[in-house]
């Protein structure tokens, strides 16, 4: 829908709405924003409310990133703003009187900022328009759900907590669902108030996990629902008095993991689509190569923390070797081509506590990069892509590693730029520093404190 | 002429392995403690008393290659708090093998507190490193607020200012500390815009890491 100020103004009386939460995304993929009185909200379009520049200059720690400046900051300690995509306003049916809407980062003159998650994937699949190419894009949320609050888990320092689950890393259990039915109940119920369609969920390898499957959106649209299922998670969470997290790695457990699949069409035909016998295409074999040769790369934004990387362990379900094949799991990319009706590519890298739209520009960039540069992919390798020796092309194993791939890479940059990769490379090595200099332990063999601290509770 | 002494780090280092290392360096502009380095057999370990930061100098093969961690094989172990180990009076580290290793721990003291120019040539040195980076201030006025001395780096007018004692300006130049902690605990002082202090402390992080 498109909507002006007008419009909105309407819609706001229409659904007797006194107050708007605005929701913009931070770096880090958390929701930041205010709460404005309707008067106050109108006034302030189409720019959207101003909010000071320092929430873009913090880690997600609290500490401000004083060790660079970036060109799109602002000498002096100013404002930005958030302007609102009006076409996602929406009544929130847990609070009447009250609507959410998502908004982009703007400049004082309207200009998108380069450390715009949102907007960096909406300029991502203006790229691909511009080859004549859509996407759509589905999640699978891995979440971890305790019966100990937010508090009670902060007062146990997120240690020794009890997944609302029987112990045994099954999946699929529906004993273990049962448990977590009531919270579930609630959380379905406040997504179809929403508007946003789940096709399923079901209980996961971890004890307390479950998985969410989201349906097939356009790009922008399947990141905006993820990052509206986490906060309704979360904020049914507090009203249970039980607690959830999406740390990539919470415990020794089996991890939170956000795979995404995405499909390509050109004038609404699936470009993915490989009948059996016949060959994947020439556009295929390129965007898997885009992928593959960008995979070093982008691993710093799938696993952007500390955390994130000691999920991605041998034999753990997570990818640890840039590998692609057919309907494989274990390959971090997973092609599914012999479908007409659901040719796809699943990439099984992020970890939970990735930036959902900065993980998605990611992929969707390597397929850019890859066409456009007409890479052909390596074969596929035929084993299980888990466990394997040196001598396989491994992703990068520490947030240092991800960052230097980053750094050398040239072909993710041409896509999401420079100005981008530079920021978010910069923001990383900060994350090390912070993680190795304010307590973290970097002999310890499985998550410490300073990761559940840092971690548990936002991202 | 000296062989410049091997001063290796572990792959993917850690913050602690690479302060110690660019310290070691310093000492080994030094020639004489160059030769200490070169000629040194045996590991010492440094461990933080505040936090989990630790790391294991292992001396021999004509170097030192520095790894994370208290090795297990450590002969010398010194036990500080790293948070401390530049203030102008630091608490006393506790230091466990000296009776048994005791050229190694004074070797090892010594290359551990290099010596040294004046502030304004360790001034001078820092701003010629950091200078290479776009986004530094290009001219800055440092004041010694002991005695009022000052010096200009680069073109005149200065486009940034720190002040601070000798102690503190020194503690900022020669790698020991950082700019922007400093300023935030007190220590030192500056006039100027965000973005060139945000881009010093940057450098002067790098300059503490070994650039």
């Amino acid at each position: 829908m498109t909507m002006d100020a007008a419009g909105a103004q309407a819609w706001l009386e229409e659904h007797a709405i006194n107050w708007v939460k605005t929701e913009g995304i931070s770096i880090d993929g958390l929701v930041i924003g205010k709460h404005l009185s309707t008067r106050k909200f109108v006034a302030s379009l189409p720019l959207g409310n101003a909010i000071t520049e320092l929430v873009l200059g913090y880690d997600i720690g609290g500490t401000p990133f004083l060790a660079w400046w970036d060109d799109w900051r602002r000498d002096a300690l100013g404002d930005f703003h958030q302007r609102p995509d009006l076409s996602t306003l929406v009544a929130a049916p847990d609070r009447p009187g009250t609507a959410n809407v998502l908004c982009d980062i703007v400049d004082l003159d309207g200009n998108t900022l380069p450390v715009c998650a949102r907007s960096k994937l909406r300029n991502v699949t203006a790229r691909l328009a511009a080859h004549g190419l859509t996407s759509k894009a589905a999640f699978e949320i891995e979440v971890t759900l305790y019966r100990e609050s937010f508090a009670e888990a902060r007062a146990k320092k997120m240690q020794g907590l009890t997944p609302m689950a029987h112990h045994a890393p099954l999946g699929y259990l529906h004993y273990n669902s049962r448990q977590q039915l009531r919270f579930l109940d609630v959380v379905l119920q406040r997504l179809d108030g929403l508007g946003i369609p789940i096709e399923g969920w079901h209980d996961e390898a971890g004890p307390g996990q479950f998985e969410l499957n989201l349906d097939p959106a356009d790009p922008i649209t399947a990141c905006d629902r993820v990052i509206r299922i986490k906060q309704v998670l979360r904020e049914v969470a507090l009203e249970q008095h039980c607690s959830v997290t999406f740390m990539a790695k919470p415990s020794h457990e089996y991890g939170n993991g956000l795979h995404v699949h995405h499909s390509l069409a050109r004038d609404d035909v699936p470009v993915f689509y490989a009948p059996d016998g016949h060959e994947l295409s020439e556009l295929t074999r390129h965007w898997i190569g885009g992928l593959m040769a960008t995979m070093p790369a982008a691993v710093s934004i799938f696993c952007p923390n500390i955390n994130s990387f000691r999920r991605m362990i041998g034999f753990a379900a997570a990818p640890t070797v840039a590998s692609w094949g057919e309907d494989d799991k274990s390959a971090a990319v997973r092609v599914l081509s012999r479908s007409p009706k659901a040719a796809r590519i699943e990439n099984r890298v992020a970890g939970g506590d990735a930036n959902p739209y900065l993980v998605l520009a990611a992929v969707l960039a390597g397929g850019i990069a890859g066409i456009e540069q007409s890479i052909e992919p390596p074969a596929p390798l035929g084993v299980t892509s888990w466990g394997l020796p040196a001598g396989y092309p491994h992703l990068p194993n520490t947030i240092t590693k991800a960052a230097d791939a980053m750094t050398s890479d040239t072909l993710l940059r041409t896509v999401l730029g420079s100005d981008f990769c530079d920021y978010w490379v910069n923001t990383r090595r900060w994350e090390w520093l912070m993680f190795h200099t304010t307590g973290g332990d970097p002999m310890a063999s499985t998550v410490t404190p300073w990761e559940l601290n840092r971690l548990f509770e936002i991202v | 002429m000296n062989e410049p002494a091997r001063i290796d780090v572990e792959p993917d280092p850690v913050p602690i392995v690479l302060i110690l290392a660019a310290t070691l360096r310093r000492a080994a502009r030094t020639p004489r403690l160059a030769a200490a380095i070169s000629h040194a057999k045996g590991n010492v370990a440094l461990r933080s008393t505040v936090d989990p930061q630790a790391a294991t100098m292992r001396f021999g093969n004509g170097g030192v290659t520095v790894v994370r961690g208290v090795s297990d094989d450590a002969d010398v172990v010194i036990s500080a708090d790293v948070n401390k180990m530049a203030d102008e009076k630091p608490p006393k580290p506790k230091v466990t093998g000296v009776a048994r290793h005791l050229k190694l721990a004074l070797t090892v003291s010594k290359l551990l507190e290099p010596p040294h120019g004046t502030w304004q040539e360790e001034a001078q040195r820092f701003f010629t490193f950091a200078t290479a980076h776009p986004g530094i201030p290009k001219s800055m006025r440092v004041v010694c607020t002991d005695d009022g001395s000052e010096l200009t780096l680069g073109e005149t007018p200065a486009e940034y200012e720190l002040h601070g004692s000798e102690h503190a300006l020194l503690n900022v130049f020669c790698g020991n500390s950082v700019i922007g902690q400093d300023l935030l605990d007190g220590k030192i002082f500056a006039v100027g815009k965000l973005a060139h202090l945000a881009e010093l402390t940057g450098r002067s992080l790098a300059w503490m890491l070994g650039g």
